[in-house]
């Protein structure tokens, strides 16, 4: 035996027993794998296209596993773009971030406010580019906020933040009521959305064309819950709806319009001060 | 009679260069003993095949003919280890580490450990005169001092058979005293001690048996008296002698026939001697 | 001591020789740990250990940015420095001193005097790997214990200044409050942190025992360190590889090959990332942590013996 191992290249001996180790963990290293992505315990690779834009550096760490780390650091230099208003810098460093972490969800929520808010706002005072420059960016930049927010959708259905990220921008930004509203209906079913998500459902849905009918239905089953529902705001959108609806008086909510309402008495006459001073 | 410390038999061991499928044969066909308990010098020049034979016989290579035994074990024997107290040419030991640390950490490869590494630390760095130093790391240590601890640590288990390969190289004449006075204070104490070396005078003092080997071969082997008297001439020397007395002596050569008086002159020192009496004289005075 | 030579022909009446020494065990414990403790030893007088101050810096200055983030996410990022650091220093040092040890042994000639003792050349692998596993562990209990310091001291900042702001407001009922510090709360320090910390072990363990089998037959330990640098990156590689090239018809047979023939023979260091995951705050599934444990052992055990294949009858 000794012989034999004498005789026989240590080199091929060196690769056969590579080989063969190799053939044995392949099955249980892939297997490993799998289940260590189900559980979220290791990041599914980057997609192709964000290595074509990474500098060296952050690839090299990519690759070396250091895929936080390099996140991080771009994440603090996107500050830096957004300091500078550096916009597409700025959009560019999320690209790969998002990548990189995709189911970190702050990066998604971060990039939407960015690019949805922050920058549009920008295009709205920056009176150094002409109007119709200023104009185009701005629908670019919501754009380009929803575009994200679609694809972290993709990678974190359950999200509710991003979702009232994005139902920020299209509310605030695109004034698209009929998308809030649909934003809103998304979140309303997902556990951790906040109490306010199905009146401004309702809300949204009272303003979009065609659906009038809908929201009505919807507002009025909220107010049918009870005291915690009927919040003005919930209370004046079913008025204009009973108006725009013709609702027949008998089946429109006793409450009047909270605009029309009488000032409740304040529990001090207009001439008295707190602690019963009159004043003369 | 005991069995050999050392029994190397048509030792062969050649050493292939690269892809050319050149080859250097380092030793070629060597046989040789070391009996147990005796000094035996292996004396050569440079690229001899001193250093290849010792490696074999410490086991760090293999013959490629031939066999190489320690104590009755293979050389490639880890129990041959257990005999062998080895110092290196040019003794490298972890920098890092301070005297005692070397000792304790080479003991503890020998398998010692507690009160009686402990005691045999302190023995042997008496013995090689660097208790000063135990706690000083090796990185601050002389040429002399590291081959002193070399020595130490060749010793730390108590080996059969020590190794020393150079071990005055690069040394002054008094630490080469101190070692080559070591070795006969060993052979005393009944190791056994295979050294090689290219110091031949030095070699001349302490071995019993010496082994001149030349491009991989032994060329002469025996003990010293055998290799180096000249069996036809006597030396003598004479303190005191008139000038009528040595008259008479070359008279008395002239009337035998086939005598005659080769050399004549004054006994001269060495330049070592006078060294090392110059070197104590100067201890003396300052203390 | 006398300074004159014995005259010629007289010889000291030859002593008796001595006797015989003790057995040698077929393996002993005791000779591994005795050279990882010297390797230890080398490795902490080598200074290594200064590392861990600058790694504190690192730590201080991420706890101290002055970004808009909401405190949950200025932790994740805190922690995301910390480890992924943790992470670099692990590996990376996996490399360099392992990748030094044998050849330094070999050039300073220290490798014959141990190599001449009753030493088994497994033990001196063994010892040699121990030692730097020790270092890093070491090491990186120390920054787990720096970067958990600063977790905890902004953690407890962050939800009391939250606390006291909300409750200020007197908007927010006692369990909305409690939900928002919940949020910090998952951000900050958790017990499952020491895994991610034992993760970053796993992976050292391994880059290490490829290294010291790269060194027994490396010429240089320039040329260990750039071939483990790039095994390493190639390990991270594997399925983005296996998805590209062998995934798509379209490339040659000759591409599928290698390709395969690289997943085979190179180890897969990107299963041992999973670290990531849990700082990023998911949860830890025991059974796959000691699955990964167990494939690390796999690892060490084949990658020794293939060292000690090479290293068993090499000459020195």
């Amino acid at each position: 035996m000794k012989r034999l191992f004498q005789k026989i290249p240590r080199l091929l001996l060196v690769v056969l027993g590579l080989a063969v180790f190799g053939l044995l963990r392949a099955p249980v290293e892939d297997d490993l794998r799998e289940r260590l992505v189900a559980a979220n315990l290791l990041l599914p690779p980057p997609a192709q296209g964000a290595f074509d834009q990474m500098s060296q550096s952050a690839l090299m760490g990519t690759l070396g596993g250091l895929r936080s780390l390099v996140a991080t650091y771009l994440t603090l230099n996107a500050f830096e773009h957004f300091s500078t208003k550096s916009w597409d810098a700025l959009r560019a460093n999320y690209l790969i971030i998002t990548n990189l972490e995709p189911r970190d969800e702050s990066h998604w929520v971060s990039v939407i406010w960015h690019l949805g808010i922050n920058a549009t706002a920008n295009m709205e005072i920056d009176t150094r580019l002409p109007a119709f420059e200023r104009e185009r960016r701005f629908k670019e930049y919501a754009f380009q906020a929803i575009d994200f927010a679609e694809r972290g959708i993709g990678q974190l259905p359950e999200s509710v933040a991003i979702r009232l990220q994005v139902a920020e921008v299209y509310r605030e930004k695109l004034k698209d009521d009929c998308a809030t509203a649909r934003v809103y209906g998304e979140i309303v079913g997902l556990p951790g959305a906040p109490g306010y998500a199905r009146r401004f459902y309702g809300y949204f849905m009272a303003r979009c064309p065609g659906r009038e009918q809908e929201a009505y239905d919807y507002l009025t089953a909220l107010y049918r819950e009870g005291e915690p529902q009927r919040l003005p705001t919930l209370i004046k959108e079913i008025k204009n709806l009973e108006g725009k609806l013709a609702i027949p008086s008998p089946r429109r909510i006793p409450d009047g319009d909270p605009d029309r309402r009488p000032q409740k008495a304040s529990k001090n006459p207009a001439n008295t001060l707190p602690g019963g001073i009159v004043v003369p | 009679m005991s069995e050999p410390a050392v029994e190397v038999k048509n030792l062969t061991k050649v050493f292939s260069l690269g892809l050319k499928k050149e080859y250097v044969v380092a030793v070629d066909n060597l046989s040789f003993e070391v009996r147990a308990g005796e000094v035996y010098g292996l004396i050569g020049p440079n690229g001899s095949g001193k250093s290849t034979t010792m490696k074999v016989v410490l086991g760090l290579m293999a013959a490629s003919k031939g066999s190489a035994k320690v104590f009755g074990l293979d050389s490639g024997d880890i129990r041959a280890r257990n005999e062998i107290g080895f110092l290196p040419e040019n003794p490298y030991f972890y920098k890092h580490l301070s005297g005692a640390e070397t000792l304790r950490f080479y003991g503890k490869l020998c398998g010692m450990k507690g009160a009686a590494l402990k005691d045999r630390i302190g023995e042997l760095l008496k013995l090689v005169d660097l208790e000063g130093a135990a706690n000083r790391r090796l990185s601050g240590y002389s040429k002399g001092m590291l081959q002193r601890i070399g020595l130490a640590q060749s010793l730390i288990q108590n080996p059969r058979l020590v190794i020393l390969d150079e071990p005055t190289a690069g040394v002054d004449p008094v630490g080469s005293r101190q070692i080559r006075d070591l070795i006969m204070r060993l052979r005393e104490e009944g190791y056994t001690v295979f050294l090689c070396s290219h110091l031949l005078e030095q070699v001349q003092e302490v071995c019993d048996r010496v082994g001149i080997i030349f491009k991989g071969r032994m060329r002469r082997e025996g003990t010293l008296d055998e290799l180096i008297e000249i069996e036809n001439q006597t030396s003598m020397t004479i303190e005191n002698a008139t000038p009528e007395l040595i008259a008479e002596i070359h008279e008395l050569v002239r009337s035998k026939e086939g005598a005659r008086i080769v050399e004549e002159g004054h006994s001269r020192t060495s330049l070592e001697h006078l060294f090392i009496q110059i070197a104590e004289r100067s201890r003396e005075e300052k203390s | 001591m006398s300074d004159t030579p014995n005259a010629p022909g007289e010889s000291a009446p030859r002593p008796t020789p001595r006797g015989a020494g003790k057995a040698v065990p077929i393996f002993s414990f005791g000779r591994v740990t005795t050279i990882a403790a010297s390797t230890v030893t080398q490795l902490v007088r080598m200074k290594t250990f200064y590392f861990l101050l600058a790694f504190a810096l690192v730590v201080v200055a991420v706890g101290n940015f002055n970004i808009p983030a909401t405190p949950a996410k200025e932790l994740s990022m805190i922690k995301k420095v910390a480890f992924g650091t943790m992470d670099i220093f692990a590996w990376l040092f996996a490399i360099v001193a392992t990748a030094l040890l044998i050849p330094k042994d070999v050039e300073d000639r220290t490798l014959y005097t141990i190599l001449s003792k009753p030493v088994r050349r497994i033990e001196y692998l063994l010892g040699k790997l121990g030692g730097v596993l020790s270092v890093i562990a070491i090491s990186l209990v120390a920054m787990y214990a720096i970067c958990a310091l600063m977790i905890f001291s902004r953690e407890s900042l962050y939800l009391s200044a939250e606390y006291d702001s909300m409750k200020a407001s007197a908007q927010y009922t006692e369990g909305e409050i409690q939900e928002q510090l919940s949020l910090i709360r998952q951000q900050g320090l958790r017990a499952e942190l020491g895994i991610a910390v034992l993760a970053s072990f796993f992976k050292a363990s391994v880059v290490a025992a490829v290294t010291i089998f790269l060194s027994t037959f490396a010429s240089s330990s320039l040329f260990t360190i750039i071939v483990s640098i790039l095994l390493f990156l190639i390990g991270h590689a594997h399925h983005m590889a296996s998805s590209f090239w062998l995934d798509e018809s379209g490339n040659s047979v000759f591409v599928q090959m290698l390709v395969k023939v690289i997943k085979i023979l190179i180890p897969n260091y990107q299963l041992f990332s999973f670290s990531e995951g849990i700082v990023q705050g998911e949860a830890v599934v025991s059974a796959l942590v000691w699955q990964m444990g167990g494939l690390t052992a796999g690892y060490l055990v084949v990658f020794l013996l293939l060292s000690l294949l090479v290293f068993v009858d090499k000459e020195f």
